[in-house]
């Protein structure tokens, strides 16, 4: 911060940029140091990396973990897994690169600190399921975080990325990124050779279920602003798999987690009548989806939709029978910490509505959808996967690379690999990391170049809202209310409501058809256009602006994704009222999409899906 | 300048009773404003409330030498040393600010009221004490408005772009930089330049005073409360905040 | 449950605001102490009052589903590597948990600089750094064209 106030300009060099400080993100820039030892590693955050992202309060459960050394598990397993979750659906590539090194970031962390939990009898890692392991997380996010500060040439703090850079030498090929201190001020241009983006997903672009100070209560980080797709759509990255959006099956309104209690407590779910449901609704599901109602485990998305089918049938609320299992002390004790350490509105939640689950067994509800590439489903750009094995289509020189050259992506920014989780998307960094450096190491010497005319001209473009704040600000009296400018949070007020109603969100019990979704384009169309009279009064809102602008480009992309897969692959996520079943015959393949910068177009495709695990 | 009396020396224009005066209405300026400042937000009301439920939830009674003790550390620690201040060099700052200004109120009270004439001998000790004062308040006072202010060093705002809460801050630094200036000009002669540097010193020590109603100054007095109230809830188990660490032996 | 801030215990060190990973605590121009600028933003991470070194921050559940008399209070001691948490109830029912939150000292983790840097074989593997070694099997998994499914090229 200056005397005056002053924005400065500050260029910052680098050979490899790490967009994001998340566990994508430490993961990326931790690997890129012990491959590129002389090379200049940064990291760039819009918070803070020693609590950034969706891992800031912590976790109780590690996910993703084979346990290989122990036979527990292989990666062609979890491939498996992960396509009968998504009714087919998932870069097996991908899914298996990341599963056969996942192992190692596990350890890994151990090794730095982080408590894992240990089965007294066999002395392994505590299982909560198959996949996943029991830890003490308060300080997963510190931990991993210290890592990548040890690596990183530096790291900038309270830097909000907005745009990425185009190289004006070569075409569709990455040159670095543009953004602006959240405390000074001052605009950030960074230059690199290669560009890792391991921003967040997106949360809060459809109307969530608690519209006052309950918006605060997401289910993802409420920081996830889309930034993983913001930055990669309008410089041409194709995308795959945005209408496949996900919703969760969690506590009633504080969205605290399931997993610890349905499978180490080994709870399960009834009707308001104390009924078991799921089974009721077999028949119906197997005529929307056929065979894929027989696999174990069942798809979440399934699981979801009995849940629905149930609750719309008038037999909601469904509840969590937790009285039998809480009487142990022992899944008491795991059943608090599990949301201290990762959930702790959800204690919060209880302990104001005196719900103690000795003695109540608590609600369930489904979540409003979100979309992201780390979690259950696997929205994200198209990137090209592992050199030794992946199929030819799927396989263009770098691993995680996207269809832009130097520009890489890991964690919740890669779509088709699903079930990730924290270590996955650790372990995606690294992969993507080691694959940049390569990428650099490459490039011999030369050096991608900025646009200084594409700088100028977006440094304009990003501190607009200011400037239509200041002057606007003169023609009323006061308050939220004028004719010319549009506070951030009208318009992410607006952009949920269109989503809600148009896109599949709970307002409409995650229904939508073509003349919605065309609709729903109309109404974009005009947001879009009013992002141009955003308003912000201050540098936090001036964050809150850009992170909009980045809701409404993913927006966008779901929409159309959505509007261009006639059929519903997962009922429970949502539903097409036009095309109601799913259609293995011409669907069973991946949605691409790719905006184009210079014409402004939407270009959709389809992509086959390769199982190339049997 | 360091050994005379700056305030018998204004009787060259000022009856010793302006200042005199002045000084009574200063207090009781202060002690109207944080009167008047607690009875509008009904503070007394609060504390005295939140004194009754955290005893309604306690799980043992303290003993009178108990609760002795506990006042004694609150002083020994938030008062005496500042110690409310985690951060180290905020709680110098503040050393320097609170040490400083005791030494110069208490001597300019002194010699207001003591020695108001130059014809009385003042002690030499008591202006250099002033002198040593005021310029402590300027060194723990300016750095903390250039280098510790957290609106500015951890929310970005930019130096001079004063608020609301800067009020007493500036208002002290106003005061107590006038008060030097006035010093070293009376010793270089001008007397012009130095009743006005005067007149500035009086301005800025009025509103300083007078506007004790809308700073923090209230709040001198809230956080020692508070601190030992924390202490007490912790000994009688009523502290909402869980107990095994050694946080709590620290205090 | 959005966090908010004890006027008489902060004393506005600023290590809210640097911490917050929504941006929403910030200092109050006119007390100059920390304020939730932002409740609806307000994650409930914790992240606030884990830092305050005054436990000046304190969470009252979300006005939209949450009654009042609660109270979910921590103590976070890194010294130590615990944290420990105070549940009260609204109808006072309390309960009390403690756990480790890391093993190893505080600023311990070794650079990857450190480590022996990789050889040509290495680089041209698929292996990531101290691989195979901390996946803790012989050799990195892997699928040849051979293996793949039948029918897929």
């Amino acid at each position: 911060m200056g005397l005056f106030s002053r924005r400065k300009t500050v260029t910052v060099d680098s050979d490899v940029l790490v967009i994001g400080g998340g566990m994508a993100g430490c993961g990326a820039t931790y690997e890129a140091r012990y491959w590129g030892r002389d090379l200049k590693i940064v990291c760039v955050e819009k918070a803070k990396i020693e609590r950034s992202g969706a891992v800031a309060q912590g976790l109780y459960a590690i996910n993703t973990y084979m346990g290989m050394h122990w036979d527990e598990n292989q990666p062609e397993d979890h491939v498996r897994y992960a396509r009968n979750d998504l009714m087919g659906l998932v870069r097996e590539d991908l899914g298996y690169d990341v599963a056969r090194h996942v192992d190692a970031s596990v350890h890994q962390f151990e090794e730095w600190g982080l408590p894992i939990m240990r089965d007294p009898e066999t002395g392994r890692y505590q299982r909560e399921g198959k996949w996943q392991i029991m830890i003490h997380g308060e300080s997963y996010k510190p931990i991993v975080a210290e890592a990548a500060s040890k690596a990183a040439d530096e790291v900038y703090n309270r830097i909000m990325v907005t745009h990425l850079l185009m190289d004006k030498t070569k075409p569709n090929r990455v040159a670095g990124a543009v953004g602006f201190n959240v405390r000074s001020g001052d605009y950030y241009v960074f230059r690199a050779k290669a560009v890792i983006v391991c921003a967040g997903g997106a949360s809060h672009i459809f109307k969530p279920r608690a519209v006052g100070e309950g918006m605060g209560r997401t289910w993802y980080a409420p920081w996830s602003s889309a930034s993983a797709y913001g930055l990669p759509i309008p410089v041409g990255a194709k995308m795959t798999q945005m209408e496949n959006r996900i919703v969760l099956t969690r506590f009633k309104d504080g969205y605290g987690p399931v997993g610890a209690y349905f499978l180490h407590l080994k709870t399960y779910t009834e009707n308001a009548y104390g009924e078991e449901y799921e089974s009721k609704w077999y028949d119906q599901t197997k005529d929307l989806v056929g065979d894929y109602i027989d696999m174990h485990p069942v798809p979440t998305c399934l699981r979801n939709h009995a849940m629905l089918e149930e609750i719309r049938a008038g037999r909601g609320p469904i509840r969590m029978v937790t009285t039998e299992a809480f009487q142990d002390p022992h899944k008491e004790t795991v059943g608090w910490e599990n949301f201290l350490g990762m959930t702790i509105g959800q204690a919060v939640t209880w302990a104001s509505q005196n719900i103690d689950p000795k003695h109540t067994n608590p609600e369930l509800t489904t979540s409003e959808p979100y979309v992201m590439g780390s979690h259950a489903t696997c929205s994200g750009v198209w990137s090209s996967g592992p050199e030794d094995f992946a199929p030819d289509e799927y396989q263009w020189g770098y691993n995680r690379m996207t269809t832009v050259d130097g520009l890489f992506g890991a964690g919740d920014t890669i779509g088709g690999s699903a079930h990730k989780f924290s270590s996955g998307s650790f372990a995606e960094g690294r992969i993507a990391a080691k694959a940049a450096v390569k990428y650099v190491n490459d490039l011999s010497g030369e050096q991608p170049q900025v646009s200084e005319q594409e700088y100028e001209s977006l440094k304009q473009e990003i501190y607009q809202p200011l400037e239509n704040y200041k002057i606007g600000r003169n023609e009323i009296v006061a308050g939220t209310v004028s004719p010319s400018y549009l506070l951030p949070m009208h318009g992410l007020q607006r952009l949920e409501k269109i989503m809600d109603e148009y896109v599949g969100g709970i307002g409409a019990n995650y229904m939508t058809n073509e003349p919605l979704l065309t609709r729903g384009l109309e109404l974009l169309d005009m947001l879009k256009e009013d992002l141009t009279c955003l308003g912000a009064e201050d540098l936090h809102q001036l964050q809150r602006a850009w992170e909009l602008h980045h809701r409404v480009v993913a927006s966008e992309a779901v929409t159309r994704h959505t509007m261009y897969r006639k059929e519903t692959r997962w009922p429970g996520y949502y539903y097409r009222g036009d095309h109601p079943k799913l259609d293995d015959k011409d669907w069973h393949c991946f949605t691409l999409s790719r905006f184009d910068p210079e014409s402004g177009e939407w270009t959709m495709e389809k992509v086959p899906v390769y199982h190339i695990i049997d | 300048m360091f050994t005379s009396n700056p305030f018998a020396e204004l009787t060259a224009f000022l009856p010793p009773i302006a200042m005199q005066a002045y000084t009574v209405l200063m207090v009781v300026a202060v002690v109207a404003g944080t009167i008047l400042d607690m009875l509008h937000k009904s503070s007394a009301k609060f504390f005295a409330l939140n004194s009754k439920k955290s005893k309604a939830r306690a799980k043992r009674t303290l003993r009178g030498a108990e609760t002795v003790s506990l006042a004694a550390r609150t002083i020994a620690k938030e008062v005496v040393t500042s110690g409310e201040f985690c951060s180290q060099q905020r709680r110098i700052s503040h050393l320097f600010m609170f040490y400083g200004f005791f030494a110069y109120i208490t001597t300019t009270v002194v010699m207001i009221f003591a020695y108001p004439t130059p014809e009385m001998a003042t002690p030499i000790f008591i202006p250099m004490l002033w002198h040593i004062g005021v310029l402590m308040i300027m060194l723990g006072g300016y750095w903390f408005f250039f280098l510790l202010r957290a609106n500015v060093v951890h929310d970005g705002q930019p130096v001079f772009r004063l608020v609301e809460a800067d009020l007493f801050i500036v208002t002290l630094l106003g005061s107590v930089t006038f008060a030097l200036i006035w010093r070293i000009v009376e010793t270089g002669g001008n007397v012009t330049m130095s009743k006005i540097a005067f007149g500035l010193y009086i301005l800025f020590t009025t509103v300083l005073f007078g506007t004790v109603r809308w700073s923090k100054f209230a709040h001198m007095f809230f956080k020692p409360v508070v601190a030992f109230q924390r202490r007490v809830e912790e000994a009688e188990g009523s502290s909402a905040l869980p107990s095994s660490t050694p946080h709590q032996e620290a205090r | 449950m959005p966090t908010f801030v004890y006027m008489a215990q902060c004393d506005g060190c600023g290590e809210c605001v640097d911490i917050c990973p929504s941006d929403i605590m910030h200092i109050d121009t006119k007390y100059r102490r920390a304020l939730n600028i932002e409740p609806n933003m307000c994650w409930e991470c914790y992240s606030c009052v884990k830092a305050c070194p005054q436990n000046a921050i304190d969470v009252r559940g979300y006005s939209d589903f949450a009654p009042l008399g609660h109270s979910v209070r921590t103590l976070r001691d890194e010294a130590k590597g615990t944290i420990s948490w105070k549940i009260q109830f609204r109808n006072g029912a309390e309960k009390n948990f403690v756990s480790p939150i890391r093993t190893t000292p505080w600023g311990s983790i070794k650079s990857p600089a450190e480590y022996e840097p990789p050889t040509e074989e290495m680089w041209n593997s698929q292996e990531l750094a101290q691989e195979p070694k901390t996946l803790k099997v012989d050799e990195l998994p892997a699928l040849t064209r051979e293996q793949f499914k039948p029918g897929v090229i």
